[in-house]
């Protein structure tokens, strides 16, 4: 029996070992019960929704709400298409919309009653954003079917105002995608604000320009030389124009690209690359917790001529439409962006507010000076090349891009900017894809937007 | 109304875990209080030494050796010389093949003899006499025990009636959760609280058992299980609790069988070869289902004969004392482990497979106490274990998605993300029984029970489960070192073994914290077999308790 006694110890291995099993699925289940939760798969997510809370936008209007058990989106089908993207359809498809984020936060979901809570319970939250359906409604119509992305906020609190990516749909007819449409439907499910990055073309020449200013004291003096062509060992960089003697802010004027390619070859690599990563390029950059799609300025294997287009805003830089957004909050407030957001509030469908945001700041891009400096350019190339008249009453700084895409494709248009008066303090940006010139493309959607939220506006 | 209505059930449900609890503290904490002290049986006298050993265990190995239970000195005395035991007749000596033999008032004895209080036991020149605790002392003793158990016989009761509630308030909720009011809840209440109160009866008056905790445990456990399926068809119901009333049937069966050890070492033999032959008629007729040949169709009905199997598996491996100073080497058992194995083997039953080479393990270490061994059998194991890689692609795709379950989500990994998802949607307290979504994954009620579990019941019912499994091991660890007889003790010990590591395989496999081997979680799971061999393996462990058999002698 002794012997027994002492071998009977060999079953504690296992009873044990169970017990450190258990232990170890406890801590598992408290560190990662959100991610497990959170999958598409997960029929909770659909069904609950049906109990989730409401989504309203700046004014009061409701984007989505539950009744009778369903849930029902904004009346207006311009607005239920316009905020597809931030909203989210209920699926999890469009993965950044608030719908798919937030979902712990409308549905209720905590780790202490999961989904089981019923409703006098449940903790559904109310989403409050910062948005103006009308204005996205009437912004994404002045699309015309183009592709593309517009977004503007008030570059001192940090408030979005309005955010559309194209293409999109209704979610009560959502079409059937097949590949006889697959053209239009491009990248439907993707917010193109968020989530893409897209070759810029000439508006990256306000990074040049802040590289030349913040490395070269005496930069405003300096002329270049423009004769269309360039060549850097043996290859080519052309212009537009022949733009003869021409110094930096007319060259930022007119777009000149042999004055940015200059800039990039005589800075270098290195002080390129140094000066472009100040602004957050080759960074993970978040805006209300989204991770957006990364700025990229890239030189690897670059040769004389790729480091010139890259100054151009060719090569292979991309950019990020939510990230150039902040950077025209920089601009505009002096090298320092306050970061955009969309989430207003949030509050207990039955009780109190729980959080509301406040502006919160970046950190600083570019010196007051150089910022100022730029500042003045972009004021001038509104007054001098595209015309005040686009922005009536307002005093509009801004760059035109023309973003080449290949392929055969017609290049990506853009425009960015902001507004110098700071009784309007909106920074703006506005993509077409494969647009064209950016000035006839996106020009005209920044002008009809900006008009929009002025006219729409309760800002003072 | 209505909200109100939903919120009342809601409370219910939170109130479930917190029965859980006081059921699972009860149940262990009277089955600890019932547990005899070190106190002893009898006294053994050494005339030569004048020293006087108590005689605590019911099977006392006698000999040089310093793992003896009775250690004698002398050249004479063998290292293992004898057995001293007590059965129904009294206290009984046994030869264990000692050189010098062993002599009752200067009689040899051969084989085995009764030693009565006042008889001279010669053991290689040690005069020992067995002399019994005083009289009146002794009386005393018996009384204690029989004062101590009436309470313990009253919380029995109080104890099932616990159970009972704690499952009524489960199919209470489960009735009138949704819109329209379930009936078939009810019905699942009603045979589960039917049967168990039946069978209490029956063990208490009829048998004459004192306690009732182990059996309350697993009806606890069974009736989770029943209830679960309660909302899937009446027939779920119906044959969950037959099951568990045929499991309750084995029990008792093998609880008779094993009575008398050495009887029950007679026909292990018996057992063995026909469990033999049950697995080559499975490999024969056997139906393939979700891979692997396991199934038998007798009348209609579909039994897994390995389940069966499990409990024969720990008869035939277990052995009393006596055996076991004799016949010491382990070729019988081994030859019919192996042939269990490769039966699995064939059957590509793989984590079945497993569960018996747990109980092997544990079995072949009790008998033989020899590490050395062990690491030559797990290293074996190891080799053969590449070797079914190698052959059975299919397993080695689970190892593939094990611990990287979310790079597989929708193929190798399926099962498992499910249960990890819709185990966090319950929370602690559950989304309601029959309104959790994991229960249309394929083997939910099977395989994925402990994931249906957590999200219809709660993650705190999940691990109430689990811990009732670990505990119910541990209590079968502590009776089996005061067991009657080492014949209980081996059971015991492998029977929870068994239990505890198929458990473990279920419930971590499903987590992936374990590969996904796709054995049942013992009791809960549906599955006639499972039921059946959980009860049949549970009265291994009721044997080992010294209780079980000790009233029944007191009314003889």
């Amino acid at each position: 029996m002794k012997n027994t006694r002492k071998r009977s110890r060999f079953l504690y291995l296992f009873l044990v070992g169970s017990l450190v099993g258990l232990t170890y699925f406890i801590y598992e289940f408290s560190i990662n019960s959100s991610y497990w939760v959170f999958q598409p798969f997960n029929k909770h997510l659909s069904s609950q929704m049906t109990d989730g809370g409401k989504i309203i936008d700046k004014n009061g209007v409701i984007l989505v709400q539950t009744k009778n058990g369903k849930r029902v989106y904004a009346e207006n089908p311009d607005i239920r298409k316009a905020i597809l993207h931030t909203v989210g359809d209920g699926s999890t498809l469009i993965s950044t919309s608030i719908q798919c984020r937030y979902v712990q936060e409308i549905l209720g979901y905590n780790l202490i009653t999961g989904f089981g809570a019923p409703e006098p319970l449940n903790r559904n939250k109310d989403i409050k954003l910062t948005l103006d359906g009308e204005v996205c409604a009437k912004v994404s119509n002045a699309f015309k079917g183009k592709k593309g992305t517009a977004i503007a906020y008030n570059y001192l609190t940090g408030e979005l105002i309005c955010s559309v990516s194209l293409p999109t749909y209704d979610v009560y007819s959502k079409p059937v995608f097949t590949e006889d449409n697959d053209g239009i439907y491009e990248g439907v499910y993707i917010n193109r604000a968020l989530s893409a990055s897209f070759v810029p073309g000439s508006i990256f020449k306000l990074f040049t320009t802040a590289a030349m200013l913040n490395s070269r004291n005496d930069s405003e003096n300096i002329t270049f030389e423009c004769n269309k062509i360039k060549i850097y060992e043996g290859e080519k960089v052309t212009c537009m124009k022949n733009h003869g003697r021409i110094n930096l802010q007319t060259g930022l004027c007119k777009s000149c690209d042999i004055v940015f390619g200059d800039i990039a070859v005589e800075l270098g690599k290195d002080i390129m690359l140094k000066e472009i990563e100040k602004f957050g390029f080759n960074k993970e950059i978040k805006v209300d917790g989204i991770s957006l799609s990364r700025s990229k300025y890239d030189l690897e294997g670059a040769t004389k001529a790729d480091l010139a287009w890259s100054g151009i805003g060719q090569y292979k830089d991309l950019v990020n439409p939510m990230h150039m957004l902040m950077v025209m909050g920089a601009f505009a407030n002096g090298g320092t962006p306050v970061k955009p957001f969309f989430i207003k509030e949030i509050r207990l469908s039955r009780g109190d507010t729980i959080f509301i945001n406040s502006p919160s700041v970046y950190g600083e891009m570019v010196k007051k000076d150089v910022s100022d400096k730029i500042k003045a350019m972009m004021r001038n190339n509104t007054k001098n090349q595209y015309g005040d008249s686009m922005f009536p009453g307002m005093k509009i700084c801004a760059k035109t891009g023309t973003g080449e895409v290949g392929e055969g494709k017609e290049p990506n248009g853009w425009i960015v900017g902001f507004s110098e008066d700071r009784k309007f303090p909106i920074a703006f940006v506005v993509l077409v894809e494969n647009g064209g010139f950016g000035i006839k493309s996106a020009g005209p959607i920044a002008s009809f937007m900006l008009k929009t939220i002025k006219a729409n506006s309760t800002i003072k | 109304m209505v909200l109100l209505f939903s919120l009342i059930i809601y409370i219910l449900q939170t109130l479930l875990p917190f029965l859980a609890i006081i059921i699972i503290y009860n149940c262990f904490k009277t089955l600890r209080v019932n547990t005899r002290k070190d106190s002893p049986l009898i006294l053994l006298v050494n005339k030569n030494t004048k020293e006087k050993i108590p005689i605590i265990h019911w099977e006392n190995s006698i000999g040089r050796s310093r793992s003896s239970d009775i250690i004698l000195d002398g050249i004479t005395v063998s290292r293992d010389h004898a057995v001293l035991f007590r059965r129904d007749e009294g206290w009984i000596i046994s030869d264990t093949g000692s050189k010098t033999g062993i002599y009752i008032n200067g009689n040899k004895v051969n084989g085995s003899k009764k030693v009565s209080p006042g008889d001279t036991v010669d053991i290689g020149g040690n005069k020992l006499v067995l002399e019994r605790l005083e009289d009146n002392k002794i009386l005393k003793k018996s009384e204690k025990l029989e004062n101590k158990s009436e309470p313990s016989v009253a919380s029995s009761g109080a104890l099932l009636a616990l159970v009972a509630v704690f499952h009524f308030i489960a199919a209470f909720t489960v009735c009138f959760q949704a819109t329209q009011i379930k009936f078939e809840p009810a019905i699942a209440f009603g045979l589960i609280t039917g049967i168990g109160w039946l069978f209490f009866i029956i063990t208490r008056y009829v048998f004459g058992r004192v306690g009732f905790e182990l059996e309350a445990l697993a009806l606890f456990l069974s009736g989770i299980g029943i209830l679960t399926a309660s909302t899937v068809d009446l027939k779920a119901i119906y044959i969950q609790a037959s099951s568990m009333f045929l499991g309750m049937i084995m029990f008792c069966l093998i609880l008779t069988l094993i009575k008398n050890p050495d009887m029950a070492m007679k026909f292990r033999i018996y057992i063995g070869v026909l469990a033999i032959l049950l697995f080559a008629v499975n490999i024969v007729f056997g139906k393939i289902k979700n891979g692997s040949q396991n199934w038998l169709n007798v009348y209609g009905l579909s039994i897994q004969p390995s389940e069966i199997i499990k409990a024969a598996f720990v008869f035939v491996g277990t052995s009393t004392l006596e055996k076991l100073q004799t016949a010491r080497n382990l070729t019988g058992f081994i030859l019919f482990s192996s042939l269990c194995m490769l039966s699995l083997f064939l059957m590509g039953d793989f984590g079945t497979a497993c569960v018996f080479f747990t109980g092997f393990l544990i079995i072949s270490f009790m008998r033989s106490g020899s590490l050395r061994s062990l690491v030559l059998v797990l290293s074996g194991a190891v080799l053969g274990g590449l070797m079914i890689l190698k052959f059975k692609p299919y397993i080695v795709d689970r190892f593939c998605a094990w611990r990287h379950v979310w790079s597989y989500v929708n193929d190798l990994g399926c099962q498992q993300t499910r249960v990890l998802t819709y185990s966090a949607s319950g929370g602690l307290f559950g989304v309601g029984i029959g309104k959790g979504y994991l229960r249309g994954v394929f083997a939910s009620f099977t395989d994925l029970i402990f994931g249906v579990i957590c999200e219809e019941w709660g993650l705190l019912i999940g691990i109430s489960v689990v811990l009732c499994i670990i505990l119910l091991g541990f209590y079968a660890r502590r009776v089996s070192i005061k067991s009657r007889s080492v014949f209980y003790s081996i059971a015991s010990c492998a029977a929870a073994g068994i239990i505890v590591f198929q458990m473990s395989l279920n419930v971590f496999g499903a987590a992936d914290i374990l590969p996904l081997t796709g054995v049942t979680l013992p009791f809960v799971s549906l599955g006639g077999s499972s039921m059946v061999c959980s009860w049949g393996l549970l009265a291994f462990i009721k044997a080992s308790d010294e209780r079980t058999y000790a009233a029944r002698r007191g009314r003889a």
